[in-house]
């Protein structure tokens, strides 16, 4: 490992052999990075991207406020987005930009909960993911 | 009291390569990568395949090194709990 | 469905498509480039997005032996983008004889240097300037560093240029630019074909010397900073899309490169500055 140690046994017995320092660190330091894959940056920045709001299995649901998916209808939950969402869109939501052409305001909001509840195996996740990953 | 013990992989389950003062870890049995800073990797060695609570961790690590510390207690938990965080050491 | 073999340095492609067009523009885009060693390393389909796009308002899907899901349709006027981005895909998602950088390489006297940090059309123009200023054009979307050896081996393929950038290659002569695409993802854009010599010698590797994080800004003054070897480990990780499928040999290779390989980040407000700096920091590597 790293810390060079120059305790063994000086030649001759002559010079006493040295302890290098260690500092320990501040509680609140941080010592430890963990790489975490960088898959969707690269893979997915090459192909244009797109989110469906709901998922297709999903489809004709409603988007409540929050992002929850609910039964159609249900009172100031908002109706599927007309079109998929693609990935330029939705990064411009997620810095507060403009809401997309054909889109509710109100409803777009609901959209980006919605993303921002994807998961792994979930259409759209994918997409997702690659546009939090810094460039 | 000193709390819980701690134990690291022995040193077949890692690899290690110095960049620096920094050192770049190979977790095997995770296949994770992780970039330490001292005295992360001293800590890995001094509980590679040997469990120790923080007190005995302190003293095998004053046996080869003068430690620094305003609070080592806390400056040990600390350490500890980002390398259990990393999955690098484990309860034992 | 139509097909077409191509071999861009260590790697061939089968791409099959439901249309003759895109395969045609490909076919005199890769002009002068080696045969296919097949079986081919990596499939690439280009099919209708429905049924019906085959022939009305027609679009298509990415395929291959690698996908994503979640993908927009091109437009079939996109064809042969489609067909460049499917070839990234595979690579992205299937590589795993070398660990792929997303960075751009060049070469000169078998000592490279590496270009890695900026969006993709950014480190392109650079390597693509580079290439027609006496360097070896080694790729400039991935470069593939060898697991066992350790050297650089050349990807080049067609570069994607931005219509902003077209002007500083007009000398080139027009049979190595691709057709203009509109409406792309990145706007309008061209591609160009790496030169003879970069075509000749893709099967060379090269050692690399340097890593390079550039940074291009108008109003930037012309700078370089060292970036330590921990720094460039970190950005490396996240600008390789198969350093944790190749576990601990990506781990090896990588750790093998920055220790060996100075990094260096550098600012340019203009290509004829980007251009000085490499070869500036390169000269320094002897």
């Amino acid at each position: 490992m790293s810390a060079s140690d120059d305790s063994s046994p000086a030649k001759e017995g002559f010079a006493p052999s040295r302890r290098t320092m260690l500092a320990l660190g501040a509680a609140a330091a941080s010592t430890v990075v963990t790489i975490r894959p960088a898959f969707a940056n690269t893979a997915v920045s090459v192909l244009n991207c797109q989110i469906p709001v709901p998922s297709p299995d999903q489809a004709g649901n409603y988007i409540a406020a929050d992002g929850s998916v609910v039964p159609p209808g249900t009172p100031g939950a908002f109706p599927p987005a007309p079109r998929p969402l693609t990935g330029e869109e939705v990064k411009a939501l997620l810095h507060n930009g403009p809401t997309p052409a054909g889109l509710d305001a109100d409803a777009a909001q609901a959209y980006v909960k919605y993303i921002g509840r994807l998961h792994a195996g979930t259409s759209g996740f994918t997409c997702f993911a690659s546009l939090q990953m810094p460039r | 009291m000193a709390g819980p013990r701690f134990v690291a992989d022995p040193p077949e389950a890692v690899r290690t390569v110095a960049i620096e003062t920094l050192t770049a870890l190979y977790h095997r049995p995770s296949g994770t990568t992780h970039i330490l800073a001292p005295p992360a990797p001293q800590i890995l060695e001094a509980l590679a395949g040997r469990p120790g609570d923080a007190d005995a961790l302190l003293r095998r690590m004053e046996e080869r090194f003068d430690l620094a510390s305003d609070d080592a207690p806390n400056a040990v938990a600390a350490r500890l709990a980002e390398l259990e965080a990393a999955g690098l050491v484990r309860r034992a | 469905m139509h097909r077409l073999e191509l071999r861009i340095g260590p790697v061939s492609f089968r791409i099959g498509s439901a249309w003759q067009r895109p395969l045609d523009q490909l076919r005199r885009l890769y002009a002068g480039y080696p045969p296919a060693e097949t079986p081919c390393d990596f499939t690439v389909r280009l099919e209708p997005a429905r049924p019906w796009r085959r022939f009305v308002r027609p679009s298509l899907t990415i395929t291959g032996d690698y996908w994503l899901p979640d993908t927009a349709p091109l437009p079939l006027s996109l064809g042969l983008l489609a067909a460049e981005m499917g070839m990234n895909l595979q690579m992205a998602l299937g590589q795993r004889r070398y660990l792929l950088l997303h960075a751009a390489a060049v070469e000169r006297e078998g000592r490279a240097v590496l270009m890695t940090g900026l969006s993709g059309a950014g480190k392109s123009t650079l390597a693509a300037l580079l290439g027609e200023r006496g360097w070896r054009f080694m790729g400039d979307e991935f470069a593939l560093l060898g697991l066992d050896d350790g050297l650089l081996h050349a990807f080049p393929r067609a570069v994607s240029l931005k219509n902003e950038a077209l002007p500083l290659f007009a000398g080139v002569v027009a049979e190595r630019l691709g057709p203009l695409l509109e409406g792309t993802p990145k706007g309008t854009i061209r591609h160009l074909r790496p030169d003879r010599e970069a075509i000749m010698r893709m099967d060379e590797p090269a050692r690399p010397v340097l890593i390079l994080f550039p940074r291009f800004g108008a109003d930037l003054a012309s700078a370089v900073r060292p970036v330590g070897a921990a720094e460039v480990f970190v950005r490396l990780t996240q600008a390789s899309t198969n350093y944790v499928a190749l576990a601990e040999r990506g781990f090896a290779a990588l750790t093998g490169l920055v220790t060996a390989v100075p990094g260096r980040a550098i600012d340019y407000a203009n290509g004829g500055e980007a251009v000085a700096l490499v070869e500036t920091l390169w000269e320094e590597t002897r």
